[in-house]
Order: structure tokens, then sequence, then C-alpha cells
């Protein structure tokens, strides 16, 4: 039994691999059913686009964005999910990407997949993405909330936090 | 007699009528009359500011049936209300639309504070988009600390507002 | 006017036609919630919906990196508060991987019975107000608040609180179930079920209420699965999609229970799934009681998370809630990511409201299940 899960997710990086040898920078598979990707992000609506129509992965579940200050980089990281595929509606593949905390472009992936347009918003607003192409990027949450730099950068320290 | 003793005579008068006015309606019958009507048709306006709004609304259902007290959640105007119940956290975006739905309330206009949140920041204080104090907004009459205050707490500010009401001066 | 007017893209940076006006239902509003939509109307037709959200943001993503894995608990289950199990256990099942710690069974059936009795709860304040009062049926705003807090009453002799229960930090439900619960709780669904047959007489079989919802807000199968849409707004649209059935997580392997979906995909069928999904909620929540284990309720978990990230996910009354939790070997977390439900449903507001009457706008709003507090967190 669980060699037959293994092979569902080992099956997907391995065409991942094949189809993008250049792109894909690693691969992992955490427990069952959770499969990383760590890609090339010029080559973002490729790889989404692939996802999609090739493997069957048709919605995004959320895009989060970490950061990681002591090694200069922005990760974005979507979660990609099936509902018409019953064979891997319980897998979620997380499609990594990094970007450069100085210059943090990407394209963006709503014309693939439409899930994505408020996820992206709400990305850009708290890390500072620039997702080129999404048709509407304007400020979601923060709009009257707050006015400075995007808040959930660890650079933005609030000193209050935590204390008391 | 001159243009300046008669204005001065007129204004004396006036001062002088809206002073009995004043004093008969102050005090006696008619003040228990008007804070009686005050205080038997308090009309909170339609705002939520937060989670604490579940609770209101399990305060305004059957088992506590505010109604009795004169209070519907009347979806009417604006400006036929009196009460503003912040319930929960403000956050600054929250904050511009309150001051502005305060303003527009007509006088006599009370606001009770329902929640650790709305009393001083309560759970989320250290937030960065939240407002803390919001009687730098508009004065506050009640309190009603909890996170989420019981419907019976909340019940039970409203019945010490009507105390208040009883017992304030009609032109304040 | 034309009768049907272009259908506009969602975006809203497109320009104004001079017949327009633009309309605020702000969150001053008998009808809105804590959310503020931007209509665009022309005469009586809505042309376009923009949402304006945020007016309950308060920072949890940032403040969980502040307080430790316990004290996150508190105010991350506030932003659905009135369904806080659940996203206290889709916060706490990424912890639990992360840090090894398996529940035993017992406690798994106690968060599973505390969290069907929490769906029943949320869909009773969906009936109130999201169907009930935003639709100006206030009956049965009245009578399902009454039954609410029969519910809410039980949850307050289990866990000690009327709705933010805290309930499951990681390792399992820190409160047993007290003497003579489970005879209270058989009790209150015997009676419970007789009432949906009069709620089914009262609401859903009314015929304003079902020549309001019904052909109303469309949304199809394919338009569903792309924008991605969870929770009821799924089911009612044909997807056969539900976390407990597809990564079952606390008691449900062992529990035998449907899924219910309709294909239409208006607003009535959103209604008929949750009131089935409350069918369903009493006969779990019966099989678990007669099924239960005995043994230990909860394991001691450490206090600290080594490295890595892990996804958990739970099915919530308004849709799967995916929590990824990044830890960096202390105890506070490097980076919590809430992906909730009606967060992911926000897409369907703007798709769905183009070119209907304006007094539609309130019935598929309220079919939706949108509840502002979560998808701001």
């Amino acid at each position: 039994m669980s060699q037959k899960s293994t092979s569902r997710e080992e099956t997907i990086i391995e065409k991942a691999k094949s189809r993008f040898p250049e792109y894909i920078k690693e691969t992992k598979i955490d427990n069952n059913r959770r499969v990383t990707i760590s890609f090339d992000k010029d080559h973002v609506q490729e790889i989404a686009k692939w996802m999609r129509d090739d493997i069957g992965f048709d919605h995004l579940k959320g895009i989060a964005g970490v950061d990681y200050p002591t090694h200069k980089k922005l990760e974005v990281l979507y979660l990609a999910g099936s509902f018409s595929k019953p064979e891997i509606q319980d897998i979620i593949v997380t499609l990594k990407a990094e970007l450069p905390k100085d210059a943090p472009t990407i394209s963006s992936v709503v014309s693939i997949w439409e899930s994505a347009h408020f996820h992206e918003r709400e990305a850009f607003e708290m890390f500072g993405i620039n997702f080129e192409g999404h048709p509407d990027l304007r400020k979601l949450l923060t709009l009257d909330n707050w006015d400075g730099p995007p808040p959930m950068l660890k650079d933005i320290k609030f000193p209050e936090m935590g204390q008391r | 007699m001159s243009q300046e003793t008669l204005q001065d005579f007129i204004g004396a008068w006036i001062g002088k009528m809206s002073e009995i006015v004043q004093t008969v309606t102050g005090s006696g019958p008619i003040k228990y009359l008007i804070n009686w009507s005050r205080m038997y048709a308090l009309w909170p306006v339609h705002i939520t500011t937060a989670c604490c709004s579940a609770e209101f609304g399990a305060m305004m259902g059957p088992r506590l049936d505010p109604e009795r007290f004169g209070m519907q959640a009347v979806a009417g105007g604006l400006r036929q209300c009196d009460l503003l119940i912040v319930e929960g956290t403000v956050t600054k975006k929250m904050a511009k639309r309150l001051k502005i739905v305060y303003e527009q309330m007509a006088k006599p206009r009370y606001v009770i504070a329902m929640g650790d949140c709305a009393c001083s920041g309560g759970l989320f204080h250290d937030s960065y988009s939240i407002v803390n104090d919001v009687h730098k907004l508009f004065p506050v009459d009640v309190y009603v600390p909890g996170c989420p205050p019981r419907p019976e707490a909340l019940l039970s500010a409203i019945v010490k507002l009507r105390e208040k009401i009883r017992r304030e001066e009609v032109f304040a | 006017m034309t009768a049907n007017p272009p259908t506009p893209t969602i975006a809203s940076n497109e320009a104004k036609e001079p017949s327009t006006m633009d309309v605020s239902v702000g969150p001053q509003h008998p009808g809105s919630g804590h959310v503020r939509l931007l209509m665009r109307v022309d005469g009586d037709y809505i042309v376009s919906i923009d949402p304006d959200i945020g007016y309950v943001h308060r920072g949890c993503e940032k403040i969980a990196e502040y307080r430790n894995y316990v004290s996150n608990i508190p105010h991350l289950e506030r932003p659905c508060i009135i369904d806080a199990i659940h996203l206290n256990w889709a916060y706490v099942l990424p912890v639990e991987e992360l840090q090894g710690v398996i529940v035993p069974p017992r406690g798994q059936y106690i968060s599973t019975i505390a969290a069907e009795m929490n769906r029943i709860m949320s869909h009773l304040y969906w009936l109130a107000i999201n169907a009930g009062v935003f639709s100006g049926h206030t009956t049965i705003f009245m009578w399902a608040f009454g039954d609410r807090d029969l519910f809410i009453e039980l949850a307050e002799w289990l866990t000690g609180a009327r709705l933010t229960y805290s309930f499951l930090p990681p390792g399992g439900p820190r409160r047993d179930f007290p003497s003579g619960f489970e005879q209270k709780l058989a009790k209150l669904l015997d009676y419970f079920e007789k009432r949906l047959v009069e709620y089914d007489r009262m609401f859903l079989s009314n015929p304003l209420v079902v020549a309001r919802a019904k052909g109303i807000g469309v949304l199809k199968k394919k338009d569903a699965i792309k924008l991605g849409v969870t929770g009821p707004v799924l089911r009612g649209s044909g997807v056969e999609y539900d976390v407990r059935k597809v990564e079952p997580y606390g008691a449900y392997a062992d529990l035998e229970f449907q899924i219910p979906t309709f294909k239409e995909g208006d607003s009535y069928s959103r209604y008929l799934v949750r009131f089935e999904e409350m069918k369903q909620s009493i006969s779990i929540i019966r099989q678990a009681l007669n099924k239960m284990p005995k043994g230990p309720i909860a394991r001691k978990a450490p206090l600290v998370a080594p490295e890595g990230e892990a996804i958990g996910r739970v099915e919530s009354s308004r849709g799967e809630i995916t929590v990824m939790v990044i830890g960096d070997n202390s105890d506070k977390p490097y980076r919590v990511k809430i992906m909730n439900g009606s967060f992911r449903n926000l897409i369907a507001l703007p798709y769905l409201i183009r070119n209907v009457h304006v007094a539609d706008m309130p019935i598929i709003y309220g079919s939706l299940d949108y509840w502002p507090v979560e998808a701001d967190r």
C-alpha cells in the first residue's frame, strides 16, 4: 500500500524532471501526499500550464510568501490541488520559486489558474512581490490599515509585539 | 426706546423664557417622560465591527429578547438610531467608518464598547493595524469586558445604560 | 438600457459607462457584514461588483510569529469564531506532524464529535443570518438562534467557553467528556432532528424562498473547478470533494457518512447542501458516540518544533482550511500561512454578481456564506 502511494508522487516528479530538466532545481516528498518542486522563476507560466493540462492540478489553494533575510531571498510557494482527477485528489504539490530580495518580480499565473487572483494581490501587499501581468494588482487587506512597507517581511519588526 | 435697548430687552426676555422652559422640562415629570421615552427605544446601528458580533446576534435572539426593552434591529436609516455598539477589534480601516457613522447619528447618541478589544486592545493589542483606544474616537458610555462577553453581560450593560439615561440631564 | 449588458472582467479598473452609478454597500448596512461591496449599477441591474475587504484585518499571520505554538491557538481561532474548532484543528495538525505527536484514538473521537457539533452550530448561524436576515426572513433567525443556543450550552459544559474553545492544543483535546454528557447530547440530537423537519417546512419549502433562490447565481461545474472555490459552494455545483473523505483526519476514516452534492449550482442547491450536511453531522455524532474507544485522550507534545514544513487541512463548514507551518527549531513558528474557505470563495462574489438584479445580491451573497472576519484574518 505504501509502495503504491509513494509511486504516485514519484511519478509526478519524474514526469516534471523529464519535461523540464533544466528548470527544476530540487524536489522533495514530505510524508505521503506532499510534493515540493523548486523551479526557476522565469518559467513559472510554462510549468503551471503543464501542471494544469497534463497532470491535472486545476486550482490553487493559496500562494504563500516566505522571507529569508539571512539568505537575502524571498520564496513564493504555490499550493496546487486537483478537483477533477480522483486519483490525485489528496496530493498537494508545492511549487517553490526563489526571488532575489531587491528585485522580487515574477510572472503572474492568473491566466492559467484563475483562482490565483486574490492570492496574488495579498502576496503583493504583504511581501512586496510584483506579479507581472496581473489584471488588477492593488492593495487588498492593508488599504487603509497600514501605510508602511510590506508588513510580513522579517525586517519589519514591531518591537512591542510579543511583549507583555 | 432706542434700537439697542429694544434688542437687549428682547434678548433678555428670550433668555428668561428658555430658562423657564429648561427648568420646567428639565426636572420633574417632563424630564422623567423624556428620559423614559429615550431609554425604552434604543435602536442599535447596523454595523458589525469584528467577531463579538456573534454574541451580539445571540443577545438579539429569542433567549434574551431585548425587544422587551424596546431595542429592535430596525433596518431603517442611520439617523433614527441612537446606540452604537462597537463589537470587537477596531481596525484603522473600520475606525474611519465608525467615526463617520457616529457623526451621522442624531443626538442623543450612546456608545457601548463591547469586548476586550474595544475596551483596550484585547488579544490583538500589539498588531499593526488596529486602534487600541476607542475612547479617542468618540466618548464611550459603557464598557463591557469579555472575549467575547456573554450575551447576558451585554444585556446587563444595556440595563446599566438605561439607568444612566434615566438619571441624565435632558439638556446636556 | 439593454436587458443584458455585456459581461465585464472581474478587475475593477475598466472605464465607467456614463449610464452607470457606483453604490457603496458598506460596512454600515443591514445586509453586508464587515465588508464593503462597491456595486456598479445600471438601473436595476448590477453591472459589476468590487469587494473591498480588510475591515477586520488584524495581522494574525504576523502575530503568529511572535507567540509560541500553544499561545497561538486563541488568536488563530478567532477569525471564524462561530466555527472555532476547525481553525484550531487545522493549525494543530501540521504542528503535530512536525513534532511527531500522534493523538490517541479517544482524543480523535472527542475532537471529531466537537467538530461536528461546531459544524451544526455554524450552519445554524448561516441559516439565521445569511439565509434569513439578509433576505428578510426573520422568523428563521429566531428559530435557528434558539436551537443554536442549546448546542452552545453543551459546548460550554464540555470545554468551558461558549464560542472560543481553544480545545485542541498540540497532542489532543484538553478535557474528556463530563459524566452525563453523552446522554444529554443524544437527547439534543433527537430533538434537533425533529426540528429540521420543521425548518424544511418553514424555510426550504417556502415558496418565497424558492422563488428568490432557485436559478439565481448559477455557478457551473467547470467554473467552480476553475475558480478554486471550496466547501458547500463547490458541492452545490456538482463536484464531490470533501477533505473528510479525500484525506481523512480524526475519526472520519472509521465513520460512514455521505457527501451531499447537487448539480444545479444555484443558490437553492447551496442551501440544500448545508441542510443535508446538518443531517449527516447528526448521524456522524451518533456513530461516534456508539463507537467511542476508551483510553487516554492526549499525549504530551514538546514545546519546540524541529525545522521543516508541514501542511495540514480540514473541512470546516465554509470549506477547506489549509494551514502551512514552517518550524525553525524554536518554540515560535517561523511562518504560518492560513488558506481558508472564505478567502478562496471570495472570487465567486464578483464572478456571480454580474448582470443580476439588485435584489438578487443579498441572496447570492448569503448563499456563499462568506464570513469576512475569516477572509481578513
